[in-house]
């Protein structure tokens, strides 16, 4: 009898570990049978722009492999569906329109460059689909979109804010006094002037030389010269990598050395530095994200990058890819739901934290003016303003061209 | 107006309009001898752009040197290319047609090896001279521009004198002036075709070098060359060798004059508006006598 009983008790003891077992593993066993949800949306993976679109979907799967190791979104795993584009707007446009009406994705995230998310922008207002991307500049945000966000937003009218900033501590006496501005002839190089017209009148810079040029530009011997001859001992090149090192090399060789350069877009690529090396040093330019900035996030986003990709700082674009579906998780988890139009309002009234910084959205979907100066300092680019973030003092006037 | 920025604006113009006009020779003459437009001819000349980066790069090679050393590889590589793909459609109903479209698909399947090998990042030859300049009183003669000019003008004087004084020049001559009395002469079409197909990628990939001592360039920069190559044909004449090195020195005069002269934002819409002048008013190009 007391046997039969030793092996009741020895068989309720057995039932009642698998049960407490079973009861461990639910949430595992839960959020694996969870339906995945679903992202979708085009990147350029090939043709002009592939370089920068592998980059931010290698952050796009940082961020979901991150999330889904901490249990997911809202209790479910993530996944992505990326078409590849070809660097083509038209495409991405089509692409976004398929994700949302045939692949009924669950949500949406940011393209590459600014023109495709310009353009995807209306696709994602008309399904009334939150698309959080770098936009396409200011004017993208000008259209009363009511879905679209910028986090960071990717803005070229913001660009130069942080160096003049920067520029505005230098006594007066040792400010430049003559300018040249050669924008490239399309609505990114167009956005520079925002900053520079606003800032040259408050800081009494001239303006000597303001002339558009139109893409490709094959030599730059012209413009050199007549910043040369103009005594301009400022020079903004407010264009991309190839027209950017055209104008530096044509100013070394032409011996043209003005107290400061500052150059748009190209010269926070890395291959700038890497290719020109000591010749790409002392440029100054702007950049709405770093991995040198202090934000939680940064230092894990270095460490990985560091392992996998043997580089010592993350790049822009995979920052920018992490920081959009940063947002995106926040705004999910604080709608609760996948209703678009509740994670739209969560994301109008509530503040979001990004490796960028803290970010508000006003009624236009973008935060409060984002912008760090740089300077190419012995082949890194260096942070110099805000003061607060500063990784170096900036170097200024610019040393002569090194033979 | 600035004499020193003229003059300046001049020589750079000139000295890049001579490079166009290496690159685009072969062009010409694979246009102009065997009717193949050759739409992946950009692709070949950023190959030999990229060889002379790697070389730099690893080996320390100057690229004059690789720009020598890249015109018996790619002539090599162009003869096995137009047995597997070019003679094939020698047969073709519409030669022309056919080798834009097999050749469009040539440039496509060239830029992606090259972005395979080299990756998407922009890349910049830059040799020891590659931002000094030779100055003479106020005037600065840019190393780069200097070395692509003077490549450019041996690679075309020595493709010209081929044409002239050789007999297989000759033949590729006679081959596009006359093609069957050329045939009737024993002239072998087939093989004349493949010499001019080889020749046209080797100076590709020598006016590629030369271009890239001047700008940037990444795998898909061909089709930004193509467009310069179609300018300098057209100026300069289908298949006609002095022709597209004028076109190419007239082109760059244009250039410089207009950045000399005009806000930068005219000068591509000056220069393209010569190509619709030209297709209207000199279709055939500069010269009427066609060929070399």
């Amino acid at each position: 009898m007391m046997k039969v009983q030793r092996s009741n008790v020895f068989s309720w003891l057995v039932i009642a570990a698998i049960i407490c077992s079973f009861t461990l593993m639910a949430p595992a066993v839960g959020f694996s049978a969870g339906k995945p949800i679903v992202i979708g949306g085009s990147l350029p993976l090939t043709g002009a722009y592939a370089e920068t679109g592998q980059w931010i979907e290698k952050g796009l799967r940082f961020w979901a492999e991150e999330i889904n190791s901490k249990g997911g979104l809202l209790g479910r795993p993530v996944e992505f569906k990326i078409y590849d584009d070809q660097s083509d707007v038209g495409k991405a446009v089509t692409f976004a329109e398929k994700a949302i009406t045939v692949d009924k994705v669950d949500l949406l995230f940011g393209g590459y460059p600014g023109t495709a998310a310009r353009a995807v922008m209306p696709v994602a207002e008309k399904h009334r689909f939150v698309y959080v991307s770098m936009g396409g500049h200011m004017k993208s945000f000008e259209q009363g979109y009511t879905y679209s966000f910028g986090a960071p937003p990717l803005m070229g009218e913001w660009w130069y804010e942080g160096f003049f900033q920067w520029l505005a501590t230098v006594p007066a006496d040792k400010r430049p006094k003559r300018a040249a501005v050669y924008t490239i002839n399309n609505p990114v190089g167009l956005s520079l002037m925002d900053s520079i017209n606003r800032w040259t009148k408050k800081l009494n810079i001239e303006i000597v030389i303001n002339e558009k040029y139109n893409a490709p530009l094959t030599d730059a011997t012209a413009l050199i010269v007549k910043a040369k001859q103009s005594k301009c001992d400022i020079l903004f090149a407010n264009g991309f990598f190839p027209d950017g090192v055209t104008t530096m090399k044509a100013a070394k060789a032409l011996g043209y050395n003005p107290k400061a350069i500052v150059q748009g877009i190209g010269s926070v690529v890395p291959a700038w530095v890497k290719e020109l090396g000591r010749d790409g040093d002392y440029v100054f330019s702007g950049t709405c994200l770093s991995g040198q900035l202090k934000y939680p996030g940064n230092d894990k986003l270095n460490a990985y990058i560091k392992k996998t990709y043997n580089l010592n700082e993350y790049p822009l674009y995979f920052g920018f890819g992490y920081s959009w579906m940063q947002t995106l998780e926040q705004a999910v988890a604080g709608a609760k739901v996948l209703d678009q139009t509740k994670i739209r309002d969560w994301l109008k009234t509530n503040k979001v934290n990004t490796i960028a910084g803290p970010m508000t959205f006003d009624k236009r979907g973008l935060p409060e003016p984002i912008n760090f100066g740089t300077q190419i300092i012995n082949g890194k680019v260096e942070l110099i303003s805000p003061k607060n973030i500063q990784t170096k003092e900036p170097v200024y006037p610019k040393p002569a061209w090194e033979k | 107006m600035d004499a020193v920025l003229i003059f300046q604006s001049l020589i750079s113009g000139i000295m890049m309009g001579m490079v166009y006009a290496l690159l685009g020779v072969g062009f010409s003459l694979t246009w102009g001898v065997m009717h193949v437009i050759n739409i992946s001819h950009g692709a070949f000349g950023l190959l030999g752009a990229y060889a002379a980066y790697s070389l730099l790069q690893y080996f320390g090679v100057d690229p004059v040197a690789s720009a020598a050393m890249s015109v018996p590889v790619l002539f090599l590589m162009a003869c096995g290319l137009y047995q597997l793909l070019i003679r094939p459609i020698s047969r073709a109903k519409n030669v022309v047609m056919a080798s834009m479209i097999l050749t469009f698909g040539l440039a496509i399947i060239l830029e992606n090896i090259m972005a395979l090998i080299w990756k998407a990042d922009p890349r910049v030859l830059t040799p020891t001279y590659s931002s000094g300049a030779l100055i003479v009183g106020p005037f600065y003669f840019q190393y780069p521009h200097l070395v692509g000019f003077g490549l450019s003008l041996v690679g075309i004087t020595v493709l010209y004198l081929f044409l002239k004084k050789t007999y297989t020049g000759m033949a590729v001559r006679a081959a596009w002036q006359q093609p069957e009395a050329a045939r009737l002469y024993g002239v072998n079409l087939f093989q004349i075709s493949m010499i001019t197909f080889a020749l046209a990628v080797s100076t590709a990939g020598a006016g590629g070098i030369c271009l890239a001592l001047l700008n940037s360039f990444e795998p898909h920069s061909h089709n930004l060359w193509l467009i310069y190559l179609f300018l300098v044909v057209i100026v300069g004449g289908v298949g006609n060798v002095i022709g597209t090195a004028l076109a190419g020195l007239i082109i760059g005069v244009i250039t410089g004059l207009s950045m000399a002269f005009l806000p930068f934002q005219w000068v591509n819409l000056v220069t393209f508006g010569l190509l619709m002048v030209f297709l209207i008013f000199r279709p055939h190009g500069i010269f009427k006598q066609e060929g070399v």
